[in-house]
């Protein structure tokens, strides 16, 4: 399955940059993350618990990044399996300079996936992958906007990042509104599949 | 003698007992003590085993044993060959692969078993499954057929050269010859693809081994009890009178219960033995699709050289046939293909070469129609080409090349499944392919509702196509039947049953010779302690081969019954009839004996018995056709094509089917329905999915679309009986019948029906989908 697509962050490229390649950061815009550790030279692993309709467990995960030029792009390769399935991939993470604190990402990828994620989840994998990956990219977007903030009006702002639950409620209501069939809801399930990519293509710092 | 029973519309013995749920299937047996297996299966199409840790599993409270490939030691043994290649073939290669209880090295296609959990309850075992950590080595997954014999593919089997799994060549006359004399050759290249069986019953297996005894009973769904047992005793080193395998009411067979042994055969026993304990395993629907076998994935080269007038003059066909990761069902299917590929036309020269593939999917073993389907969509689309191009109304060019009826029995000179001469034994071609264009109007639907229609804007289409059917095959069945000292009647065969009305039209056939009722006769399948001589219920052979040995059983009881009645009566034999239940003086009705009145005396508490005679009103017989008996049968029909979203509405669907004596025509249409129920989904709805990486992408009925009531028509069923020379009751199979055209009936129709397209239909199954992509395809050629 090839992904690819864009996302205009309100901030700075270095900003940006930063938060993304900052595990914590990541954690928290990718709600059911449980862990994600630097374990080697650009090499991560983390675990991610998913828990969505009938399909039920915890990825682990491992992804390196390559191929790094700060604060413009890197390649990242991932792999992640669990009790739904698998995921292999790899992507390339692009970040232009917009002016007007604004910064423009292009990511591009190919990802492999097998098990119950694919042989269930087919029809709604490309979709709801989508709509995770605007999701988490938005809650990154949140991350930036409150750091640009605090920065600009030298003071504090509270981000709270969404809950588990609030994020499954903000995909499933993005992929009904894409759908237009709520009866294919149950198959959101597979948006675990989206937790993984957007790890791979935003876990760097 | 007049047929009181055989050919009459007998509702179904076995219904009352099937439709208020009393029948008894593989997951209703419940012993004290059972415990359940899940199996932990590779999400991997293709990946070497590095490790595999099921210590966490152990541990699991409620599991009672995990097993690996390694744990089963000496044990672990791949499957036995089902089908060996045919020795009468010249030039045959065949390389044996075949599956494995759990993956030892490599993991072969996805779905395929690594391990096995045991414990108190399924939700255990499955929760255990989770607990194995198992590290697979990801391989490149071998996918396309084509890319799978290229120089440099990734290898299934490692120790081959290739993925070639088999080859080939079968030849009739001189094709090259019949091809320089021709005014017309046509090539194309046919693409056919998976479906899965999808029967209504999953699989299933109970094992019971009792220490104390010393015995094993088994309960599987399989189509072949009695190779399952001779089988099971040789791997567990115990006498086959140790092993006792039932094959109780099946909920649907359709060819992959013939398949054997599946991993879950092979470990399930094995591991009642080892632990002493009855466990069970019923398949789940996910299981269903990647563990039990599939079918149909072919591509062909084909050419048919045609002279002016619409003879064909020679066929050829060069394909590949996909057997997924092992072939032990080995040529079976191919060899269908090939001999249906020239229908039932007079073709006097053909070649056909077939290499057989080996791939990262699920095994392919029969599915209803077994290869047959595909040989008969090949040359039903060369025809319909071949009508178009000659300017040959298509009915026309057919009845051109039909087989005459003065020349059965007809040799096609190439050998057929069972590796005897293909020779068609009986037929009468033209006056079935007749009846089914008189009852669907097809004159009268061309001439003046097509155009009144199409004026109305509305895309309707007919569409017929003629077949034959390869059935009863051998090697052999038996039976035995036995008068009781109620004066019911009691048969055994070796057969198992999966819906096909057996306990009905068995009974109607000994009801026929021993002058009782049909539910007075009660029909003992698939248990090998009542009968364990045998093979299985495939090739739509049971009313064939299983009911001739019923017959020749049924026979020499009813001798036995008129000799002991004629001496008690003290008439002579040819005086007597057999009549409810009784044997009577014929002219003097009123000096009868009952069966069991005769049961009891020919099983006499005191006295004596002569010497060389055998006690009681019961014999043993057994039939063995010298080869298989072709059936043949048109289906025809109209449909509408929605041109918006390319859904089809089917108007009227005609079947006419000559296949023989009809034991009882209810049964026969039931047979037909469920059969074009199936080809439906094989042409329209019903296709497997698979990813360049060997996974299945439509695992589900969510996705995986089979026909359901809104897709199914009434079918408007025809009969005309040419008898079998081959058996006494003159009985061909029908089990498939139903299947086999549907293909290339609808391929035919949509091309009618969508006229003013430049379509033609070379691959199947198709979908609206599909079916849009490829009109889409045209329009931008």
């Amino acid at each position: 399955m090839k992904i690819e697509g864009e996302y205009t962050f309100d901030g700075p490229r270095e900003d940006v940059w930063e938060l993304v390649r900052d595990p914590e950061v990541l954690a928290t815009c990718l709600p059911g993350t449980q862990s994600l550790h630097l374990v080697g030279e650009n090499e991560y692993e983390g675990e991610v618990n998913v828990h969505i309709g009938p399909i039920a467990g915890v990825f682990s995960g491992r992804l390196l990044v390559s191929n790094e030029v700060p604060p413009e792009s890197c390649t990242l390769t991932g792999e992640g399996k669990g009790k739904p399935g698998f995921v292999n991939g790899t992507g390339n993470v692009q970040l232009f300079e917009q002016g007007d604190n604004k910064t423009l990402m292009t990511y591009a990828g190919e990802v492999q996936i097998g098990g119950r994620l694919a042989s269930v989840g087919q029809r709604m994998i490309d979709t709801v992958s989508k709509s995770m990956i605007r999701q988490g990219l938005g809650t990154l977007n949140d991350a930036i906007k409150a750091r640009v903030v605090a920065r600009t009006e030298a003071k504090e702002v509270e981000y709270i990042p969404p809950s588990e639950t609030e994020f499954a409620a903000a995909v499933a209501k993005d992929v009904a509104g894409g759908l237009l069939s709520s009866k294919l809801l149950p198959w959101l399930v597979v948006a675990v599949i989206a937790v993984i990519l957007v790890i791979v293509w935003l876990n760097v710092r | 003698m007049t047929k009181k029973f055989i050919g009459k519309r007998i509702k179904r013995n076995e219904d009352p007992q099937l439709l208020t749920g009393q029948a008894q299937f593989v997951d209703d047996v419940e012993i004290p003590g059972m415990l359940h297996a899940a199996f932990l299966r590779s999400d991997y199409a293709h990946a070497r085993l590095l490790s595999i840790d099921v210590s966490n599993a152990r541990q699991r409270p409620g599991v009672v044993a995990v097993f690996t490939a390694e744990d089963m030691g000496d044990d672990w043994q791949p499957g036995p060959p089902l089908v060996s290649p045919p020795p009468t073939a010249k030039d045959v290669i065949f390389y044996s692969r075949r599956q494995v209880p759990l993956v030892k090295d490599k993991v072969r296609h996805a779905g395929e078993a690594i391990a096995v959990v045991i414990a108190e309850s399924r939700y255990i075992a499955e929760d255990a499954v989770e607990d194995i950590l198992v590290e697979l080595e990801p391989l490149q997954a071998v996918v396309d057929l084509e890319k799978a014999m290229e120089v440099g593919s990734p290898l299934v089997h490692d120790d081959l050269e290739s993925n070639l799994a088999a080859h080939l060549f079968q030849n009739k006359g001189d094709y090259e010859e019949a091809k320089s004399k021709a005014d017309l050759v046509i090539k194309r290249r046919i693409v056919l693809d998976r479906g899965a069986a999808a029967a209504m019953e999953n699989r299933g297996i109970v094992a019971h081994w009792e220490e104390k005894s010393q015995h094993l009973t088994i309960w599987d769904t399989t189509q072949a009890p009695i190779p399952i047992r001779n089988g099971t005793a040789a791997r567990l080193g115990l006498s086959e009178h140790q092993v006792r395998v039932i094959a109780p009411f099946i909920g649907g067979g359709f060819g992959p219960k013939m398949m054997m042994f599946y991993a879950e055969e092979l470990v399930i026993p094995w591991a009642s033995k080892k632990l002493s304990r009855p466990i069970k395993w019923i398949e789940d629907r996910r299981e269903n699709f990647y563990a039990t076998t599939q079918e149909r994935g072919q591509i062909h080269d084909v050419e048919i050289a045609l002279s002016k007038d619409g003879h064909i003059l020679g066929l050829k066909d060069v394909f590949l046939h996909d057997t997924g990761a092992y072939d032990p069902y080995g040529l079976t299917i191919p060899l269908n293909t090939q001999c249906h590929a020239m229908g039932g036309y007079d073709v006097k020269n053909f070649a056909t070469e077939v290499s057989v593939v080996f791939t990262n999917k699920t095994l392919v073993t029969p599915v209803r129609g077994a290869g047959r389907p595909q040989g008969i969509f090949i040359i039903e689309r060369l025809l319909d080409i071949a009508s178009k191009e000659l300017g040959i109304d298509r009915v026309e060019i057919r009845k051109r090349n039909l087989i005459p009826l003065d020349a059965f029995p007809y040799e096609h000179k190439i050998i057929d499944q069972a590796f005897a001469p293909l020779i068609l034994d009986s037929g009468n071609y033209w006056p079935v392919m007749e009846k089914a264009l008189e009852m669907i109007g097809y004159d009268k639907f061309i001439k003046d509702e097509q155009p009144r229609l199409r004026k109305e804007g509305k895309y309707v289409g007919i569409g017929f196509a003629p077949f034959i059917e390869s059935t009863g095959v051998g090697p052999y069945e038996g039976a035995r039947v036995t008068v009781e000292a109620s004066g019911k009647i009691s048969v055994a065969t070796g057969i198992g049953t999966q819906g096909q009305g057996h306990f009905t039209s068995f009974a109607q056939i000994v009801a026929e010779q021993l002058g009782v009722e049909v539910d007075d006769v009660r029909i003992v399948t698939g248990d090998t302690t009542e009968f364990h001589w045998g093979t299985g219920t495939f090739a739509s052979r049971g009313a064939v081969v299983a009911g001739n040995a019923i017959h020749a059983a049924s026979t020499i009881v009813r001798k036995k019954i008129l000799e002991l009645a004629s001496k008690v009566l003290e008439t002579p034999v040819d005086e007597l009839e057999l009549e409810d239940g009784l044997a009577r003086v014929a002219d003097i009705p009123n000096k009868s004996i009952s069966l069991g009145e005769l049961a009891i005396l020919a099983n006499p508490l005191r006295g004596a018995v002569e010497p060389g005679t055998e006690p009681g009103l019961e014999a043993t017989a057994y039939f063995g056709p010298k080869y298989g008996a072709t059936a043949f049968g048109t289906h025809a029909m109209i449909l509408e094509v929605d041109p918006e979203t390319m859904m089809i509405k089917i108007k009227r669907y005609v079947t006419v089917e000559d296949c023989g004596t009809v034991l009882n025509p209810l049964i026969l249409e039931g047979q037909i329905h469920g059969g074009v129920s199936m080809g439906i989904g094989n042409a329209y709805y019903e296709q497997l999915h698979f990813n360049e990486n060997g996974q299945l992408l439509n695992a589900s009925f969510a996705d995986y679309l089979i026909p359901s009531a809104t897709e199914m028509p009434r079918i408007e069923v025809g009969h005309i009986e040419t008898r079998s020379s081959l058996n006494e009751l003159g009985t061909k199979g029908v089990g498939e019948a139903g299947t086999i055209p549907v293909p290339a009936l609808f391929a035919q129709a949509i091309e009618n029906a969508l006229y003013n397209q430049e379509l033609e239909i070379l691959e199947m199954p198709l979908s609206p989908n599909r079916l849009f992509e490829l009109l889409s395809e045209e329009k931008s050629r």
